[in-house]
């Protein structure tokens, strides 16, 4: 046998992410600046939403020495007015990868949280300096700490921390990271303007390393409504996601010590008296209802043991056998193993089984899942195959991987529940576009939910025409989730479907003019890419965009129609001025007269009657 | 130089009498379309004319005349329709720019109305927007464009015994006979507008062709056969059209036309004869009684010519002017038919596989013996 042993390391979380920072957008210096700039901001966003907040984020970039060449260390600060974070979870959340608050399902601009200990991450190991987080939860108190990372055993180092009073709440976050700002400018300078576009309720600023200030107050006082944490729809599930469930769903037995029989003696109003057995049962089937579910197990385990509470003190159970319907237990005071026999009909036989084997399927699907009640929860295992009463915890691998293939097939689950969607609202988007562009025609859409493989989502989208708008149109502003995306273009379905549209049918010609910005929701957005920039073309998100366009379209059409027609008065009215003049000059020599004849009378005729119709067409327009 | 007898002198003065009259009644006729249109625009109201419609429906053939004429239907293009309003000061400007070419005896070709109108604020798109105004003004007026002085480009010309005498400013009463250059003299304005005073030709032979044009005068065609020879260059310039018909009614020539053997040719000479559709609003550019005497679909046979066969799209032209009324009966319905038999065609210079005089001292004569009994 070979001397050589292999040897097995469990890599942390950090290490990860340390020898893979490529996948989260940290592949340059560039890149990275833009993105730690992002997640930041983002962060800052996600937490003034959740607590309704209108935010005010301010983001400063400053080179650590403005003297040196690009790329170089530069120092990276975003602070926003929000909740804060709690001085305690300072160091596991800004000290750990992969600690977050996000794990819920609801829309926000970041999954779980992990971009920012990314950027941190990277911000160490580029410059080896410690992250700074300020914190006020209360408006009173600020705490300040300086953390590293811990890279091998993903713990946080906590270098300093100190308080002080301050008179204001929020967060203030401090890196310093290698980054290449002569080349990221531009991108973090669209970055911050297409992000207030989309986030009107907010202030943003932005202080440049060059010393320019870059202010975009919010012009919008309402924060749109804010998304709940929903529970899953059946279609976006997979197997690992149900094990975990199954998990969080069973209970353990619980552990009959002292102070569990204390607990019990109490819940049962007995902490001074002592009852034999059966008067113990007795009380317990009067107070049942009351009962929290570890008092329940341990009066179910009593009525089979059929002992009191002096003797349950002296025993440790060991296992509990359902289908053989045997109890195991420790004797301590015979020093041995005994077991008895459980009765299948005792009502108390049912309580144990839901402890030790989970709950029945139907109630796992209808208490779990959004948009199954008791009658679809039948149907469903009618259709999968299983007995509607199979406990989860008695499912094989094979079973469970039949029952999430039956989850995603099962056609007769209602879409998914699209409150846990944060669109921006027409009106909002509307105004953001008339501030930003200044357009002569502005038309907004907000289309209905809609769901794809499980998971909800809204298209909203805008398009505008002239005003401050630079020809060369349709330019196109993606967003995802109130995040603008900037990168790969090339390969993004809404640019598919812009581009798929024949521009000429709706009265749009030549160099024109337009912008188009589509805003996507969903609690999960199908990005192509790791990076977050670019949206896989599913059918059903495509189809709405393709509707929302169209809809914008035939408005646009519209406009542009009465344009055109206003535009074609005007032009007759200029051809009359241009031409019957020089009609007038060649009759006049031809007619071999001197003077010139009067036409001014039929240019007036001809102005009388174009104001005429221009009235008129108002008047049906104001009908 | 000989001096003039009186009776010349009186005959120079009739003549050019004649020619000023004409151009008086083109002014006349011009400044009464000017006339109307000025008090219009005085009388506060939008100017507006009826223009003969020259669309393809309105083309009709008239037997008694024997050539296309336009129907009856005419458009009316007012200046108040937004439309209509720079067609119709195109026109206008058009009508003002003849009379001023009319009144100096200036010409002008196609072309150079084109850039002409520039001078004006008259935008042309293009020559041919400018040619379709020419058009126009003709229809309006039913004059040719020549009698404003407006001619296209030359590439036909004559040769042979013909006394004329110019009218163009500047050359008024002076004589030339045409003979006297053996490359020909072209056909221009001067030549159109001239006088005809006298000739010793019996007939005028128009030839499609500048080649077989030289071969003719090398030859002596013209003295042999007492002939006037015209080269029309392909399909014949409404220019060179005016001046056989002029030969022919002025002098009293019969004409006869000597073409390739295929059904371009067949054209060329139906075009002399009765005119084409595209001209169908003019009536003085048709010879009716004009001959045409070959290269016949049957000549090919006869003569054993060499030949090359016929393309696609000349076989698409048979069909096609098979359904042209004139071509319903006589020669030129047999010789499209025997075309369309034949699938070839023969050029004019086909007869030099039998020599280079073969043409001009076998097949000439024989077909103008012939062209008496058509």
């Amino acid at each position: 046998m070979s001397l050589i042993k292999e040897k097995f390391n469990q890599i942390s979380p950090s290490e990860f992410f340390y020898s893979n920072r490529d996948l989260a957008g940290f592949s340059n210096p560039t890149r990275s600046l833009y993105t730690a700039v992002r997640e930041f901001v983002e962060n800052a966003l996600d937490a003034c939403d959740q607590k309704g907040i209108l935010p005010d984020v301010h983001l400063i970039i400053k080179a650590v020495d403005p003297e040196k060449s690009d790329p170089k260390p530069y120092i990276l600060t975003v602070k926003d007015n929000g909740p804060g974070i709690d001085p305690e979870h300072i160091p596991l959340a800004f000290g750990t990868v992969l600690y977050g608050s996000k794990f819920g399902l609801k829309q926000a601009r970041g999954m779980f949280g992990l971009g920012a200990t990314m950027a941190i991450l990277y911000g160490q190991i580029t410059t080896n300096k410690a992250v700074t987080v300020k914190s006020s939860v209360d408006g009173k108190i600020q705490d300040e700490f300086e953390l590293l990372l811990d890279i091998q055993k993903n713990k946080p180092v906590i270098i300093k921390h100190t308080t002080k009073e301050v008179s204001k709440k929020g967060l203030s976050v401090s890196i310093c990271l290698e980054g290449d700002y002569s080349k990221a400018g531009n991108k973090i300078r669209d970055y911050v303007y297409e992000t207030s576009l989309i986030t009107p309720y907010a202030s943003i600023t932005f202080d440049d390393p060059k010393g320019e200030k870059f202010a975009h107050p919010r012009f919008v006082k309402d924060i749109p409504p804010p998304p709940t944490i929903i529970r899953p729809h059946p279609h976006g599930i997979d197997v690992e996601r149900i094990r975990r469930m199954i998990v969080e769903s069973q209970f353990e037995i619980p552990n009959i010590d002292d102070a569990m029989i204390e607990k019990v003696r109490k819940d049962l109003g007995l902490s001074v008296k002592n009852l034999g057995f059966t008067a113990i049962m007795e009380k317990a089937k009067k107070k049942w209802k009351t009962l929290s579910r570890q008092v329940r197990v341990v009066i179910a385990l009593m009525s089979f043991l059929k002992m009191d509470f002096e003797k349950l003190n002296k025993i440790k159970i060991e296992d509990i056998d359902m289908p053989n319907k045997k109890l195991f237990y420790w004797d301590f005071g015979e020093s041995q193993s005994k077991s008895i026999d459980m009765n299948p009909e005792s009502p108390y036989f049912k309580q144990l089984t839901n402890t030790v084997q989970g709950e029945p399927l139907t109630t796992f699907l209808t208490k779990r899942f959004q948009r199954i009640g008791p009658t679809t929860a039948l149907k469903f295992a009618e259709f999968a195959g299983f007995k509607p009463e199979k406990r989860m915890g008695t499912m094989s691998n094979q079973e469970l991987v039949n029952l999430s293939d039956s989850l995603q097939k099962f056609e007769d689950f209602l879409a998914p529940d699209p409150s846990c969607l944060a669109p921006l609202g027409e009106e909002p988007l509307e105004k953001g576009i008339k501030k930003f562009f200044n357009p002569d025609f502005t038309a907004v859409v907000q289309r209905p939910a809609s769901a794809y493989s499980g998971f909800p989502f809204i298209v909203e989208m805008g398009i505008a025409y002239g005003g401050d708008i630079k020809t060369g149109g349709p330019h196109v502003y993606r967003y995802a989730n109130r995040i603008p995306l900037l990168y790969d273009e090339g390969s993004d379905v809404v640019l598919k479907v812009v581009n798929d549209t024949d521009w000429g049918r709706y009265k749009i010609k030549g160099d024109p003019p337009f912008i188009i910005v589509s805003h996507i929701c969903s609690t999960r957005i199908p990005y192509k890419t790791a990076g977050k920039e670019n949206v896989a073309d599913r059918p059903e998100i495509e189809r709405e965009l393709r509707l929302g366009l169209q809809y914008l379209s035939r408005k646009l059409a519209a406009y542009m129609s009465k344009r055109g027609q206003a535009d074609m008065a005007k032009k007759r009215a200029n051809l009359y001025a241009k031409y019957i003049p020089l009609i007038a000059t060649f009759a006049t020599e031809l007619a071999g007269r001197k003077k010139e004849p009067n036409y001014k009378k039929i240019l007036e005729i001809e102005n009388a009657e174009k104001s005429q119709t221009i009235a008129e067409e108002n008047e049906v327009e104001n009908k | 130089m000989k001096l003039k007898t009186n009776k010349e002198k009186s005959k120079i003065k009739e003549r050019s009498k004649k020619a000023d009259e004409k151009q008086k009644n083109i002014l006349e006729m011009l400044q009464s379309h000017g006339a109307k249109i000025y008090d219009d625009l005085d009388n506060g109201q939008f100017p507006k004319f009826s223009i003969p419609s020259r669309s393809v429906s309105n083309i009709v053939y008239d037997k008694k005349l024997r050539q296309y004429i336009l129907g009856s239907n005419s458009a009316l293009r007012s200046s108040r329709n937004s439309s209509q309003l720079r067609s119709f000061t195109q026109l206008m400007w058009l009508a003002f720019f003849a009379n001023r070419l009319t009144q100096e005896k200036k010409s002008s070709t196609l072309r150079d109305v084109y850039y002409s109108s520039q001078a004006f604020a008259i935008e042309f798109e293009d020559q041919s927007e400018s040619d379709n105004i020419i058009v126009d003004l003709e229809a309006v007026t039913s004059k040719p464009r020549e009698d404003f002085h407006i001619f296209p480009e030359e590439r036909s010309s004559i040769f042979g015994d013909l006394n004329i005498e110019y009218t163009i400013p500047g050359y008024e009463g002076k004589t030339m006979n045409l003979s006297n250059h053996p490359d020909g003299y072209s056909i221009g304005p001067s030549l159109t507008t001239a006088e005809l005073v006298d000739t010793s030709a019996e007939i005028v032979i128009a030839i499609e062709k500048g080649g077989l044009f030289t071969r003719f005068v090398e030859e002596q065609v013209d003295k042999k056969f007492k002939s006037i020879i015209i080269n029309t260059g392909g399909q014949a310039p409404r220019s060179t059209r005016t001046l056989l018909k002029r030969l022919h009614e002025e002098m009293k020539l019969p004409v006869i036309v000597l073409t390739d053997g295929d059904v371009y040719g067949e054209h060329i000479a139906m075009v002399i004869k009765s005119g084409s559709a595209n001209a169908a609003h003019l009536r003085e550019l048709t010879v009716p009684d004009a001959k045409w005497v070959g290269v016949w679909a049957t000549d090919i046979e006869k003569y054993k010519l060499p030949t090359i066969p016929m393309t696609e799209s000349d076989i698409k032209r048979c069909y096609d002017l098979q359904k042209d009324p004139r071509y319903e009966d006589g020669i030129w319905k047999k010789e499209l038919d025997v075309f369309l038999r034949l699938k070839r065609k023969a050029e004019l210079e086909a007869f030099s596989k039998y020599g280079l005089t073969n043409i001009t001292e076998k097949y000439l004569p024989q077909k103008l013996e012939l062209a008496k009994s058509l």
